[in-house]
């Protein structure tokens, strides 16, 4: 019978196909999360975090030291004061972790771990957020995990678990006094950063996948997914649609002054002015769509597109002057170009970018669009 | 000597139709493999609409995915009772005397052993894909389940993102539905299942498809008096190895798949029982060769 190499070709192609991301390396299944100081840049891309010494683009070290099945990391890397790196688990471990940079095993060159914390039951897509000597940690569990950074245990168990529910995916942020957190379950919630109560909840209608930024006037500011622009009173949570967009907001809005910039998944780019409640500028759009929130650079305002006009074109870089005008623009280069997802960062007098897809996993730009010369970063390259 | 030079050559009788049939799924497959990224949109839009329909609430998408597999078994109810016809026909023709005993007469002329094989297939109207063709649907749909039930339950940024993208319904307003409440009895549909059982991660959902999936392949493995019947080795081979590998996938993948998987065997044992071919005796141990014996 001919049937049965047939069938059973199926049955591997279906187990190929349904099982492709089980073992080794993975990347790619969503877009990196990056941060940096001025010599080193964190990359969480996949089954690793790397660590690039911007000098030369030479990888200082990996995390762990070889894949394991059960950790995926794309939340963005944050700093404690202590020069700890905290990354959070998008595996099946749910683990968030901080590594010490200044502890290598000379052997594997992976940092050892400084402490643990494995009570979350969803995966990590935001960055936790230091307040004094506390962290909060936002879970897709829908619970705020609030860890005692200075109690020097090495596996840590949460000081306070608020349960807001919802998906939490963006870093929460904070005034000094409150905690304010938005959710992918339409809603924004105040906490009290002392006394962990919640102070105010509010619906807003549609997912929030980006945080809120706090304006120079003191109010804060968050974009949703029904492509409202909201400004909310942080004492109360009273709010207002301020702008409606094109399409879906993502990013987190960038401040500068009174200006806050926002872009949507349309490509169109935004300046809002607080003081007078009014757009500086007529909307302009590029390209193509903006899930990056835009970075704030002197004289100009970085935009990062996932794409050119065509799904096909590799992303961009738009610089952006306070005016509207598109002072320069760089391609995403390369024998296989990326789509840029990720928010660009400034360390030192370099513009870092994680794009997806590419052949690089990291693109690092002088401030007025050149690529640097070690620039991309590949592993083991 | 016959003049066939003007004739056009035709199919063998009784295979025209099925040889179409066959055509008109494989024209399908490429098709659904060129367009694969809106067959999934196709998939995740009925799912997601199914979602809304039924209140968008708590355990809701557990239900939409139990509906929407009940959906799939209707739409593809013709090829499963093709499929368990040509089944059934390949079977007959397996415990057939005259079909035994040309085996015997050419067991050394494997030519000679299929042209007689061809002949038996025209003569008795037996499409030999017919049986086969209709499983080759069943994994595009397996594949695609498994990826609009990620892609809806988005639990990862650019799942989101890629979801934002595949709306082609006009009235569902995704906006307003994300996130799609994932909770569904105990289970979180986009995470493997497994219940806490004295400190120990006991992976039920697994077992269930495991099991289930054994009981549907025995249910419909035909009797088969032929020693030497290929096919009946195949099947007992398969009814081993099918549970096991939908086990794994249960373990590994987001238990919403395997939601799907018991829905669609616990759907496949009433088929068959409803059509009456359902081998209940192949259940207990030894049955098969029982009947063999018979």
């Amino acid at each position: 019978m001919r049937k049965k190499p047939v069938f059973v070709t199926l049955v591997l192609l279906i187990a190929v196909i349904l099982g492709g991301c089980a073992g080794g390396p993975i990347r790619g299944t969503t877009w990196a999360g990056l941060a940096a100081n001025d010599t080193t840049a964190y990359l969480a891309d996949g089954s690793f975090v790397f660590a690039v010494n911007l000098n030369d683009g030479r990888q200082a070290w990996q995390y762990p030291a070889k894949a394991n099945s059960k950790q995926l990391f794309y939340a963005t890397p944050v700093f404690t004061p202590e020069g700890y790196v905290i990354i959070g688990s998008s595996g099946t471990d749910h683990i968030l972790v901080a590594i010490d940079p200044n502890d290598i095993n000379p052997e594997t060159q992976s940092p050892a771990e400084a402490w643990t914390f494995t009570d979350a039951k969803d995966h990590w897509v935001a960055a936790p957020l230091i307040v004094g000597d506390k962290l909060f940690a936002a879970n897709s569990d829908g619970n705020i995990y609030v860890l005692n950074l200075s109690d020097e245990r090495s596996t840590k168990e949460a000081e306070q678990v608020i349960e807001l529910g919802g998906r939490l995916w963006a870093q929460p942020i904070t005034d000094g006094e409150r905690v304010f957190v938005t959710s992918l379950d339409h809603s924004v919630v105040a906490i009290d950063a002392k006394t962990y109560e919640i102070l105010w909840h509010e619906d807003l209608t549609s997912a929030i996948p980006g945080s809120a930024v706090i304006g120079a006037d003191g109010m804060l500011y968050v974009g949703t997914l029904d492509s409202h622009f909201e400004k909310i009173d942080p004492a109360t949570g009273e709010h207002e649609t301020v702008l409606t967009t094109e399409g879906w907001l993502w990013g987190t809005p960038a401040v500068e002054g009174d200006n806050i910039f926002i872009a949507d998944l349309t490509g169109e780019l935004y300046s809002y002015n607080t003081s007078t409640g009014a757009n500086n500028w007529p909307s302009i759009k590029p390209d193509g769509a903006v899930t990056a929130s835009p970075l704030i650079l002197p004289g100009y305002i970085l935009f990062a597109t996932e794409s050119g006009r065509t799904e096909e074109d590799p992303g961009n870089l738009f610089a952006v002057s306070p005016e509207g005008k598109i002072m320069w623009n760089e391609e995403i280069s390369g024998t296989k170009s990326g789509k840029i997802y990720t928010t660009p960062v400034l360390a030192g007098d370099l513009i870092l970018v994680a794009p997806l897809g590419a052949e690089g996993y990291l693109y690092a730009y002088s401030l007025d669009g050149r690529e640097a010369s070690w620039s991309p970063f590949i592993p083991g390259k | 000597m016959n003049n066939t030079s003007n004739q056009t050559p035709a199919l063998p009788a009784g295979m025209s139709t099925g040889f179409l049939k066959t055509l008109g799924i494989a024209a399908l497959l490429v098709l659904v493999i060129t367009r694969w990224n809106d067959f999934i949109s196709v998939f995740a839009n009925v799912l997601l609409w199914i979602y809304d329909l039924l209140g968008n609430g708590p355990h809701m998408f557990g239900i939409a995915i139990i509906l929407f597999t009940i959906l799939i078994r209707l739409v593809t109810w013709p090829l499963n009772a093709q499929q368990m016809k040509g089944a059934a026909a390949m079977q007959e023709m397996n415990n057939d005397k005259e079909w035994q005993a040309i085996q015997k007469k050419y067991a050394k002329d494997k030519e000679k052993l299929s042209q007689e094989q061809m002949r038996i297939y025209r003569e008795r109207g037996i499409n030999p894909f017919g049986s086969c063709l209709p499983t080759l649907i069943q994994f595009p749909i397996i594949i695609a389940l498994y990826q609009s039930i990620t892609r809806a339950l988005a639990s990862t940024p650019l799942d989101l993102l890629k979801l934002s993208r595949s709306i082609i319904f006009p009235f569902l307003d995704v906006s307003e539905l994300i996130p799609l409440n994932s909770k569904f009895l105990w289970m979180n549909l986009g995470q493997p299942e497994s219940v806490n059982v004295f400190g120990f991660a006991l992976p039920t959902l697994a077992i269930i498809v495991a099991l289930t999936t054994y009981i549907q392949s025995k249910l419909t493995l035909p009797p088969s008096t032929n020693p030497n019947d290929q096919s009946a080795a195949m099947g007992q081979s398969m009814a081993i190895t099918m549970p096991l590998m939908l086990g794994w996938f249960a373990l590994t993948f987001p238990s919403g798949l395997s939601v799907y998987f018991i829905t669609s065997n616990l759907l496949g044992i009433v088929q068959y029982a409803a059509q009456g071919k359902a081998n209940w005796r192949n259940l207990l141990p030894g049955g098969q060769k029982q009947q063999q014996k018979k």
